[in-house]
């Protein structure tokens, strides 16, 4: 889904929605002046629950955070393990205590949605959800590592949004079946709990969901990040009105049947003997597709239908990827300065 | 600009927030904030660069290298871009930058700054580049906003990180810091102020370690650092011409405070820019550059930040004089190699006060040989091939004079040595008998092998020495002591011989067992008997978790030494640290860690983890390396390689047929090894 840009350039727009959320409730911070933020994390900490479940052994924990998204008591939160158990105990902000039943589940989005029995509860509204874009200020509220023991409120953290990213940049970067756009965040939300917390801006409003905790394997890096609430809006939609279907996992990416290889289109790359061996082609067989192309040997294979490839490994696994019917682009860079595109693929015979 | 645009802005939001009368200043603060730090991004953004690799390494010690793109920053618009070193340590066949619209150009790397781990690339740009601005240093301050910019996530858009400038100067004068989240989503990047200007360019910088990692562990911690972008552009000539190096001097420092002791030179490492200059051992640098130095700190700070080439004037006090020299600094020193002599000394029965509760301050010290002591150096044994065997020198004599000074004892001798060079020729006189002899020898290199037999070390006989009336409470405990190191866990044992005597000198044997610990009864039986003979004393700390150890337990063994040495007379040039495996490569660490302290390493069947520091004239340091058939001998070769390459002698005898226990013929040499390092 496309991220489309906040109105926030408009300042009116900013302080009318400022107004209309402050005004009727006119509270005590207003009136002793306090920092904006304060009163924006009071409107917000009644809307944030801690929930407790299965985990509690191994360094697994047995809490993470939730949101309530309507007055009737459904909470969004991350799928886990803690779910996975006969009780799942809810702590509301003012320390009431319900037992919440899990109406359905998106592994894929690694959203749940949960419910308790009650009412008038202070919510977020997800149809009223706003987004934010690189530099917005935000504020994360979760109950990390478990510090909100008592009946106290969860814990709130500020930051500013790093970049709005996918998480599939590229296969197998991040072990997390949710690939799509997330919040990047410049503020230390990857804690052990954090997990289904609420991720608003400066003004209290709902952009996304705290994920779990996840290591960026491209940099070797633990990652804070938010998913954001239109990328929930539908299955969350799905799950209330009881017509959600997980789709079966598996289901995406599958490899083709007749995979693409390296000699079908007529190429012999250099032997594999480093971890990461450079992809230099060591000969091009006359006649081929490759051949064809105008691919030399020593040519090094930079991209495969524009995605890096950093090592022979990699090229191999990106090529079986692709079906043998279809056409590829090579990328080779030749002399260590000219980069070149040539458009192969499998002779027909063999497809 | 940003800046008129936020001003514009501030008033409009005033004239609308009044009349409610709810809206505080701080909230159009805020906003302005947000939409400055926006500003600044785009600001710079157009000089940001993502650059991705092809092949090189997959990781280096504990450092998994990430294969992620990483950050770039233009520096002249004819396609000059530096980045960090960091984020090439994988060593890359291929480089590609990807300028802000998208374009792809192929990259050649020119040159690495070592000094401040940054590397600078070169792309055929087709159009002039945008090059940014650079804040001008004069006006940086702490407390400033500061916004780390990279690009290294999907589609090429610039990410960020807010923070402030944490401090100046930081890393010797070197770098700024901030507190920012630093990494590697944003190494290579700009640091921008919030009009965008460029602060520096951010690295992973540690104050201890160096090389292309250091660093790296204060990930996101809120302590990063970057390269101020003025210093880059005045460098630029020199490094688009090549490699910058880290300039040394080639001088030790007497202490151990370099924060409280003044710059006095301990040593000066033959042939370093110090040593051509003229300057000598005692000599105390009181000011560089015309800054005057108090503490060693300072003339750290005035060297460590300046390059290989670059010229510095020392100004320097030698007694009542004050003279000062132009030094230019080098990027490489020649491995100290230890001047040797040829002899062991009879060792000083006057070695014998307990140490101090802290340990002496310089070493070797000048001994204060009390006024009865005979003057000189006795000679205990003449190393076969030796300089002093080739100028006649016999057991028995005594050296009363070296190199035109008078010699008080064997500490003086070793010191000595320590500022002349391997082949320099050096007279000395000699009392035989009755009679006086001058003779002149020339100096060599240490031996790298054990001699095969050694005279019993003379020492008072025990009996000699009247025991106190109440030897009970004088005497320190003699056999087998059970140690215990307040706020540790660790076991310890400690064997001293029952010949021990406070008068009498004795060596200390750091025993630190391999995997699964030694027992203490083998442990004591193996060694009584040497300890005895050879006026030993046996430390034997032991591991947390008997099956590895760890950096916990060095700080304890240090105690532990510590803590033995405030009880029992320890001769400072015997103490050495014995390990078999897993202990062997401790022995290596422990000695690294604390040179002040440990003054050989027996490393049996035990590889060396990481790169051995240079030898130093001040701290002595001698090896002895076994290997077993095992798989490890490969490693071990390297690192007798590694430690020879750095001009320490090591001794590695015949290979042993069992790693599991040390035969009787495998201690053998190791013992007169022991009873030997304090050969000069």
């Amino acid at each position: 889904m496309p991220s489309h840009s906040l109105p926030i350039h408009s300042l009116a727009c900013c302080l009318a929605a400022a107004l209309c959320a402050w005004l009727p409730s006119a509270p005590a911070w207003a009136r002793t002046s306090a920092p904006s933020f304060a009163g924006v994390i009071q409107e917000v900490q009644p809307k944030i629950v801690k929930i407790f479940g299965a985990g509690g052994f191994r360094g697994l924990e047995a809490y993470q955070s939730g949101f309530l998204i309507s007055a009737e008591g459904h909470i969004l939160t991350a799928y886990s393990y803690v779910l996975d158990s006969d009780v799942i105990a809810v702590t509301l902000d003012d320390g009431r205590r319900f037992d919440a039943t899990l109406l359905g589940a998106d592994p894929r989005m690694e959203l749940a949605l949960l419910k308790i029995d009650a009412r008038g509860l202070p919510h977020f509204d997800l149809a009223q959800a706003a987004t934010a874009e690189t530099g917005s200020r935000v504020l994360a509220f979760s109950n990390l590592f478990g510090v909100a023991t008592g009946d106290e409120p969860a814990s709130v953290q500020h930051g500013t949004v790093a970049v709005k990213s996918r998480l599939e940049a590229r296969r197998g970067v991040y072990e997390t079946p949710y690939t799509g756009p997330a919040y990047i965040l410049d503020a230390m939300t990857n804690n052990p709990g954090a997990p289904g917390g609420a991720l608003t801006d400066r003004q209290g409003r709902l952009l996304g969901m705290l994920g779990k905790e996840l290591r960026n394997s491209l940099n070797n890096t633990w990652l804070n990040y938010a998913i954001p609430v239109e990328e929930m809006t539908s299955t969350v939609a799905q799950i209330r009105e009881g017509k959600f279907i997980p789709s079966s996992a598996g289901d995406d990416q599958s490899p083709p049947e007749q995979p693409l290889n390296s000699h079908l289109l007529g190429l012999a790359l250099v032997p594999d003997v480093l971890e990461r061996t450079p992809p230099f082609i060591d000969a091009v067989h006359e006649g081929s597709p490759a051949a064809a192309a105008g691919l030399r040997p020593d040519d090094l294979v930079l991209f495969v239908n524009d995605r890096l490839v950093q090592s022979c490994k990699t090229l191999v696994i990106e090529l079986g990827q692709i079906d043998r019917a279809d056409k590829i682009k090579l990328t080779v860079i030749r002399g260590g300065q000219e980069l070149i595109d040539v458009e192969l693929a499998a002779p027909d015979e063999i497809q | 600009m940003p800046l008129s645009k936020i001003r514009n802005l501030f008033v409009f939001s005033l004239l609308v927030s009044l009349p409610a009368g709810v809206l505080s200043a701080q909230d159009d603060i805020e906003l302005a904030e947000e939409r400055a730090i926006k500003a600044a991004v785009e600001h710079v953004a157009g000089s940001v660069v993502s650059i991705e690799t092809v092949g090189g390494l997959e990781r280096s010690g504990q450092v998994l290298f990430g294969t992620g793109p990483t950050t770039g920053l233009i520096v002249s618009d004819d396609g000059y871009v530096v980045s960090s070193a960091f984020n090439f340590a994988q060593k890359p066949t291929s480089i590609l930058v990807s300028l802000a619209d998208g374009t792809r150009l192929p990259a050649q790397l020119v040159a690495t700054d070592h000094s401040r781990m940054l590397v600078l690339l070169k792309v055929a740009a087709g159009e002039p580049l945008p090059v940014p601005e650079a804040a001008p240093a004069a006006q940086m301050m702490v407390g400033q906003w500061s916004i780390a910019v990279g690009r290294t996530f999907e589609g090429s858009q610039p990410n960020l990180s807010v923070g402030i400038v944490s401090a100046l100067e930081r890393i010797w004068g070197k770098a700024l810091q901030t507190d920012a989240k630093i990494s590697p989503a944003n190494y290579g990047g700009p640091l921008v102020d919030i009009r965008g200007r460029v602060l520096g360019v951010l690295v992973p910088l540690s104050p201890t370690e160096s090389g292309e990692v250091a660093g790296v562990e204060w990930y996101d911690s809120g302590i990063g650092f970057a390269i101020p972008l003025e210093h880059l552009n005045a460098v630029l000539p020199r490094l688009k011409a090549g490699d910058l190096k880290p300039g040394l001097l080639g001088i030790s420092m007497s202490g151990r405070d370099v924060y409280s002791d003044p710059a006095v030179i301990a040593a000066c490492r033959p042939n370093s820019p110090a040593y051509e200059a003229g300057l000598k051992s005692g000599d105390r640098i009181v000011s560089v550059e015309g800054r005057p130095i108090e503490r060693q700190a300072q003339l750290l700070y005035e060297i460590n930040r300046r390059y290989a080439g670059d010229t510095v004037a020392l100004t320097v006090q030698r007694g009542d004089e004050q003279f000062e020299r132009p030094v230019k600094l080098v990027d490489h020193l020649e491995p100290y190699q230890r001047a040797f002599l040829g002899i062991l000394a009879v060792r000083s029965t006057h070695l014998a006060e307990p140490a101090a509760a802290e340990p002496p301050a310089t070493e070797p010290r000048a001994a204060d040989q009390p006024a009865a002591e005979p003057a000189g150096v006795q000679v205990r044994y003449v190393y076969p091939e030796s300089p002093a065997a080739k100028a006649g020198l016999q057991a028995g004599d005594v050296i009363s004079s070296f190199n035109e000074k008078p010699l008080g004892g064997r500490d003086e001798l070793a010191e000595a040595l320590a500022a002349l060079k391997v082949a320099q020729q050096v007279p000395l006189a000699i009392r035989r008998g009755d009679e006086t002899l001058s003779l002149e020898v020339e100096l060599a290199a240490e031996p790298e092998t054990v001699p095969d037999e050694l005279p019993a070390p003379a020492g008072p006989a025990p009996a000699a020495e009247p025991e106190p009336a109440d030897a009970e409470e004088a005497m320190p405990q003699r056999g087998v002591i059970a140690l215990k190191v307040p706020e540790f866990q660790n076991d310890c044992l400690v064997y001293v011989p029952e010949s021990y005597r406070t008068s009498a000198s004795h060596g200390l044997v750091v025993w630190l067992h391999p995997a699964g610990g030694s027992k203490d009864d083998e442990l004591v039986a193996r060694w009584q008997g040497h300890c005895e003979r050879l006026g030993l004393i046996l430390i034997a700390p032991k591991a947390a978790d008997p099956a590895r150890w760890r950096r916990e337990d060095i700080d304890f063994i240090k105690k532990a030494i510590d803590q033995l040495r405030q009880s029992h007379a320890i001769d400072p040039l015997r103490v050495a640290a014995v390990g078999q495996q897993m202990g062997g490569s401790l022995a290596y660490v422990l000695a690294f860690a604390h040179r002040d302290l440990v003054r050989g390493v027996a490393a049996l069947d035990a590889p060396l983890g990481g790169s051995p520091p240079d030898n130093d004239p001040v701290y002595r340091l001698t090896f002895y390396v076994t290997k077993s058939g095992s798989m490890q001998a490969q490693l071990i070769d390297a690192a007798v390689k590694l430690l020879r390459d750095r001009k320490y002698a090591v001794v590695v005898p015949a290979a042993a047929q069992q790693a599991a226990a040390l035969s009787d013929a495998e201690l053998a040499p190791l013992l007169r090894w022991l009873d030997s390092l304090d050969r000069l």
